[in-house]
């Protein structure tokens, strides 16, 4: 069988930095199985309720709304500098991905400070109760998150400054906004559950 | 499930699910049938375990819808009813489709047919056999007979069945024996296959018997979903991939347009390090928390070192 047809792909480029880079759909994925857990603690949450008369146990402080509503500002804010960094990307804009990459990482750090000053309120630990597993599991796996892509965006931001980064390099900027409008948005129900949760369903 | 204690709500998800899970598989079925009415069948080894996996999985489906309601499993639960339903879905729907697929593809990894008699002769004992061992289960399930016991006293009348059962144990051993030697015969001195003994449509079928390590020397391109069946002269290879580094194409996901020439990454311990870091740090968490923290750290000391840019950062096309 001799083929005819031959299809020559010589010309085809080697990266694209867009949705269409294998990587992108990666990250997607990963937003994918994250999500998941997030869905299936929040199961958990309301499930739990379901078994208790007063949610939470009534020695336990209801979680404050004001710092946790304070820090939405900031890691909402830290979204742009995310996109600005995947756009600057695609441009091949170094100062545009400094820029996007150091408000990102900059607004996230100030987001975190303010989670560990309201930590220092809670009157409960993981082991003290149901409600309290809970709350801490919840906020310790978008921590661990946060904190994960934090570590990313700053070996990023480490690259891009001393300029050694190319193509494959400027997909991993491009796609690190990704995972971070996830774990921004993914906060939003979150932070309604933990925070406005006990006070819509608590019971008492 | 049902028998476990779960609270009411709890029963009733089991049920829609079970009973969804009849959905799907008799969709699939009608798919299979619909699929052996349109085609034109060769009634060979293959399609011999075909039609008795259809069967055999078709009962074990019933009795599985009878399981879905709550009644009725609460009074066979634990029971040989059980035995014999999960024995028909998992035999008749894993086993006999894989003895298909063995007698199907044993020509493409062996590059010698298999021999024909035998394998018929192989599949009705295992038919056989398998009816005569399992069937017999569902009606000592009804009849009260519990699961995993050893023995049981004469007068409850269960000899007979069990004895039926026993028989068509023996005769699965028999079909398996002939089955092993049959491959073993076949793979020394069975008949030269080919490279597409069956006239078949998709594309291992065009890659050499048994197949190269790299399977094609040239990727062939794909414009049907029966690529062996499309005319030669409408079929086609890609060219311009270099062979001297790992290179994928990336396409397009409806159309299987080609968009990208990616170069995957080369070998690296980087990886081996993060996964070692992920085991040790969690095994070690079963017994401190703080192991957590050393496996995040070997970790991410691992994935950014397999991501830290080496030169050329820019690969040449």
């Amino acid at each position: 069988m001799t083929p005819v047809r031959t299809l020559d792909v010589t010309g085809l480029p080697m990266y694209e930095i867009s949705s269409r880079a294998p990587l992108w759909w990666g990250q997607l994925l990963l937003c994918v199985i994250e999500g998941s857990v997030f869905s299936i603690l929040i199961a958990m949450y309301f499930y739990l309720r379901l078994s208790v008369d007063v949610w939470p146990p009534t020695r336990v402080q209801l979680l404050h709304t004001g710092l946790p509503t304070l820090a939405l500002i900031p890691l909402l804010l830290s979204a742009g500098g995310s996109y600005i960094a995947s756009e600057a990307a695609k441009k091949n804009s170094r100062v545009g991905m400094l820029v996007g990459l150091g408000s990102n990482l900059g607004l996230a750090l100030v987001f975190l400070s303010f989670r560990f000053v309201e930590w220092r309120t809670f009157n409960f630990t993981w082991a003290s109760d149901i409600h309290g597993t809970l709350v801490w599991s919840i906020l310790f796996l978008h921590t661990f998150d946060v904190a994960a892509d934090l570590i990313m965006t700053l070996v990023l931001v480490v690259i891009v400054a001393i300029g050694r980064y190319g193509p494959k390099q400027r997909i991993g900027v491009h796609v690190d906004s990704v995972v971070w409008y996830f774990l921004v948005l993914i906060w939003l129900p979150l932070y309604v559950v933990l925070y406005w949760g006990p006070r819509l369903v608590g019971g008492a | 499930m049902f028998a476990t204690g779960l609270p009411q709500i709890g029963e009733a998800y089991f049920t829609a699910a079970s009973m969804m899970i009849g959905i799907t598989s008799g969709i699939q079925i009608f798919c299979w049938l619909a699929t052996m009415w349109t085609g034109r069948l060769r009634l060979t080894t293959a399609t011999h375990f075909v039609f008795g996996f259809i069967f055999i999985f078709v009962a074990g489906g019933l009795t599985g819808l009878m399981l879905a309601s709550i009644p009725l499993d609460l009074q066979s639960h634990d029971t040989y009813f059980v035995v014999a339903h999960l024995h028909y879905v998992l035999i008749g729907g894993a086993l006999f489709p894989l003895f298909g697929g063995f007698h199907f593809w044993f020509p493409k990894f062996t590059g010698r047919m298999i021999d024909e008699r035998l394998g018929k002769i192989s599949f009705w004992l295992l038919f056989v056999g398998f009816n005569t061992t399992f069937f017999p289960m569902h009606l000592l399930g009804l009849h009260g007979m519990t699961r995993r016991i050893y023995t049981y006293s004469p007068e409850l009348g269960w000899g007979n069945a069990n004895l039926t059962a026993t028989i068509g144990a023996f005769t699965i051993a028999i079909g398996g024996i002939v089955f092993i030697a049959n491959v073993l015969r076949s793979r020394r001195s069975g008949p030269i296959a080919g490279a597409d003994p069956w006239d078949a449509a998709t594309l291992e079928w065009a890659a050499a018997s048994p197949p190269r390590p790299y399977n094609f020397a040239l990727l062939p391109t794909v414009t049907s979903g029966a690529p062996m069946w499309t005319p030669p002269e409408d079929r086609g290879v890609v060219t311009g991939m270099r062979p001297d580094r790992r290179e994928v194409l990336v396409t397009t996901l409806t159309e299987a347009q080609p968009t990208q020439r990616m170069v995957l990454p080369g070998p690296t311990p980087w990886p081996f390090l993060a996964a070692f870091g992920f085991t040790i740090g969690l095994y070690g968490s079963v017994f401190a928390f703080s192991w957590h923290y050393i496996a995040a750290a070997l970790g991410m000391i691992g994935l950014i070192g397999w991501f830290w840019p080496r030169r050329p950062l820019e690969i040449e096309p």
